[in-house]
């Protein structure tokens, strides 16, 4: 054992005061909890397979897995029901609606029956709007004006999808290389080319 | 078994100042009772900085909704984040009142350690710049020491704690006793070199001085750079009284340690003219006790400290134990934040931070230390540092897909941010008192705030701004964005003053020596004894103040004279 995974190991000094047996269970359940997926809560399954569809095109899985794989959407749910207040909540669903009403209007179906290219589109033309409004943010235009439930919905998307990746096991350790006990430092390393992410290495 | 109720010495806290007192009032042999208002804690079950965002409900977004109604003040500091929310207090429980139109956010720990749990570990020594600046500008009343008389007290802590960081030799900010500094990054070595070339010696960019280890120190590990130690740290090797102080007082076998022990007054023995001991509420059953001690420390903060003299009030002090002066509570100072620049540092794209380094880099104070100042008096310092952008910055980008997923993985641009700390002016019109009409949840009168920023630190802020954002244009940084942020006093959670040391018994509550003037076997030596503010933080000075205060009460008592 180095001296990274004893350190790790001690700061889950709780888990090791249990008696062996005492710690199995508590592995077992929770792999019964892992496995008992709750339904969505504040996402009806039509709002929770759209939230999954534009989460996985943002952030897909390549030679890492995406967000889909880590289960963005899940968490983009527990935000919306347990931490959000209700403002924010009905912002992000009525900005979810919006969604689909510009996919009706371009090409006469729903989000997710879109073929890819016309999800593009989509999601380019929302990434068109989110930096219009930025330019007239930083230009001082209606800062008081109630946001409009479109304007808002989309970098709060793109929020909640690259934290809910970002902050997963997968997306930490596998795409940015995150570790947590990197026991050195060094001010101003060579990066590596090729594969290495952001994080401490 | 009857529970002990009479010892030599009673400390009230247990956090940056209370373990000193515990540790050096044990060690010189005094049977020493702690008193700590919160719960203990046990580092292997209550230190989280290992536990990554991913195993957090929120995945470090925080209880949100909780905070809102149990912590809305505490949750406005940086530290109190999903893993450290529970070193902070609930402010339902814990309420105090504020002026209206004078917000003073009061951060507070209620636990074995205090806020030494959650401290920031920067690490500066006073000088005579600090020391004289009353005197010099004619304000309030002047310090009663000067830095030869810390110094010694300052080399005595230092050994102990373990400060990293880069000898100078600069008079307005005395080197420490230091292990060897942390590593500058590679944007703050380009800012450190344009200022080395653009302004002299004037103004010098240097590593953060912190209680973090470099090397294994005391019996404590080396820093392994996990980067949170406001979550705790299980190697100990960032200071604090849990990881060192109290276990020192704890070897003695001489200190006994009482959690949830909420102290309500001080006793005053009107004969003897002396303290005689603390009426406790126990916090979990609610029961009354009583302790007695030859002589008491507090040590509980700047304003719980004085929060307990208000509430120890007799007929002859009636207006709080020990304020015949008139100064208890007033003089209340904090250091003015949130003012400076960022911006990005081109070059060294090809190279990165490894590690997250638990420190940042520092300026120190430039401001009217050789020459005169127009606009304000004082100065200020810089906190600060360089990293790369993370991940977060996909956030505002329009892209999606493969292509913005591995532009993502790659670090961003280099950015640069200096951030200003200020010396704030003692003000009598700053104060604390009781109020009358609230209680916290054990039935004891709370505090009513009345604070406010002055022109002068204002002016501080304005000029911050002005001279980082100077300091990145000459190290060729682009974005240049000056910042000046309407942060509240109390922020920078440096609270002092209220308490301040000085010669004369009509104008100061404390003496030289920490000890009350009116009430000789009673000392305040947290923030409360502070008599004006410098700009750098206290905490350092706190210590070495509170082991020069035990050795001179062990000292009195030794004469016979307490």
């Amino acid at each position: 054992m180095d001296r990274r995974e004893a350190l790790r190991i001690l700061a889950t000094g709780a888990a090791l005061q249990l008696a062996p047996g005492n710690l199995l269970s508590v592995l077992r359940e929770a792999r019964a909890l892992a496995g008992s997926q709750a339904a969505p809560r504040a996402l009806n399954p039509h709002q929770d397979a759209t939230v999954k569809a534009m989460a996985e095109m943002i952030l897909p899985r390549t030679d890492t897995p995406g967000a889909a794989d880590v289960g963005a959407a899940e968490f983009i749910d527990l935000i919306l029901a347990d931490w959000c207040v209700q403002q924010e909540r009905a912002l992000f669903l009525n900005g979810l609606a919006d969604v689909d009403e510009r996919s009706q209007t371009l090409f006469s179906q729903d989000f997710v029956e879109c073929s890819a290219v016309q999800q593009a589109d989509i999601l380019n033309a929302l990434g068109e709007k989110m930096e219009q409004e930025e330019r007239m943010r930083e230009q001082g235009h209606s800062p008081e004006a109630p946001p409009e439930p479109e304007r808002r919905f989309y970098p709060m998307l793109r929020q909640l999808t690259l934290t809910a990746y970002y902050t997963s096991e997968a997306g930490a350790t596998q795409e940015l290389n995150f570790q947590i006990i990197p026991d050195r430092h060094d001010g101003c390393a060579a990066m590596q080319s090729g594969k290495q992410g952001q994080e401490s290495q | 078994m009857k529970e002990e109720t009479a010892y030599d010495a009673i400390v009230i806290g247990s956090g940056m100042t209370g373990g000193w007192a515990a540790k050096e009032l044990t060690e010189k042999g005094l049977k020493t009772l702690v008193l700590e208002a919160g719960r203990p804690i046990v580092p292997e079950q209550d230190y989280v900085e290992h536990v990554p965002a991913w195993e957090m409900k929120y995945r470090g977004l925080g209880d949100r909704r909780r905070q809102f109604v149990d912590q809305p003040i505490q949750r406005l500091c940086y530290a109190c984040d999903e893993w450290s929310a529970k070193f902070f207090v609930s402010d339902t429980e814990h309420p105090y009142t504020q002026e209206a139109g004078k917000p003073f956010p009061w951060i507070r720990g209620r636990q074995v350690g205090g806020r030494s749990i959650m401290w920031g570990r920067q690490s500066y020594r006073w000088s005579d710049l600090d020391f004289e600046a009353n005197l010099r500008d004619g304000i309030a009343i002047d310090w009663p020491i000067r830095y030869a008389d810390l110094a010694p007290w300052y080399d005595h802590v230092e050994d102990f704690v373990g400060i990293s960081g880069e000898a100078l030799g600069l008079p307005q900010l005395p080197d420490s006793r230091f292990l060897p500094p942390m590593e500058l990054n590679c944007a703050e070595k380009v800012v450190r070199e344009a200022m080395a070339k653009h302004f002299g010696s004037e103004r010098v960019l240097t590593i953060g001085r912190c209680a973090i280890l470099t090397r294994d120190h005391n019996g404590r590990a080396a820093c392994h750079y996990c980067g949170p130690c406001e979550r705790g740290c299980i190697t100990r090797s960032y200071f604090s009284s849990v990881n060192a102080t109290l276990p020192a007082a704890e070897k003695t076998g001489r200190m006994t340690l009482r959690p949830f022990s909420i102290v309500h007054s001080v006793n005053f023995d009107a004969r003897t003219r002396r303290a005689a001991g603390v009426r406790v509420i126990d916090a979990r059953t609610s029961a009354a006790l009583e302790f007695r001690a030859k002589i008491i420390f507090l040590c509980a903060s700047a304003l719980e400290s004085v929060r307990i003299l208000f509430n120890s009030s007799t007929p002859g002090f009636p207006n709080g134990l020990g304020n015949s002066s008139g100064e208890l509570g007033h003089n209340l100072m904090d250091h003015i934040k949130a003012g400076g620049a960022d911006g990005t540092i081109p070059g060294n794209e090809d190279r990165i931070e490894l590690g997250r380094r638990p420190n940042g880099i520092y300026v120190p104070r430039f401001r009217n230390v050789k020459t005169k100042q127009e606009g304000f008096l004082r100065g200020y310092g810089f906190q600060g540092g360089g990293s790369r952008d993370g991940w977060e910055r996909g956030i505002t980008q329009t892209g999606f897909g493969p292509g913005f997923k591995n532009s993502i993985r790659q670090p961003g641009p280099w950015r640069f941010t200096f951030y200003g700390f200020g010396e704030c002016l003692p003000n009598h019109n700053n104060f604390v008192e009781l109020d009358k009409e609230k209680v916290d949840a054990w039935g004891i009168p709370v505090l009513k705030i009345h604070c406010a920023w002055s022109e002068n630190e204002l002016a501080l802020r304005k000029d911050m701004s002005i001279s980082a954002a100077e300091m990145l244009a000459a190290a060729g940084a682009r974005n240049i964005e000056p910042f000046t942020d309407d942060a509240s006093p109390g922020l920078a959670i440096h609270e002092m003053g209220t308490a301040r040391m000085g010669r004369d018994p009509k104008t100061s509550v404390l003496n030289a020596y920490n000890q009350l003037h009116d009430v000789k076997n009673l000392f305040i030596t947290d923030g409360g004894a502070m008599t004006s503010s410098s700009c750098v933080n206290p905490s350092l000075t706190y210590m070495a103040l509170t082991a020069r205060a035990c050795d001179h009460a062990v000292a009195e008592m030794k004469r016979g004279n307490l």
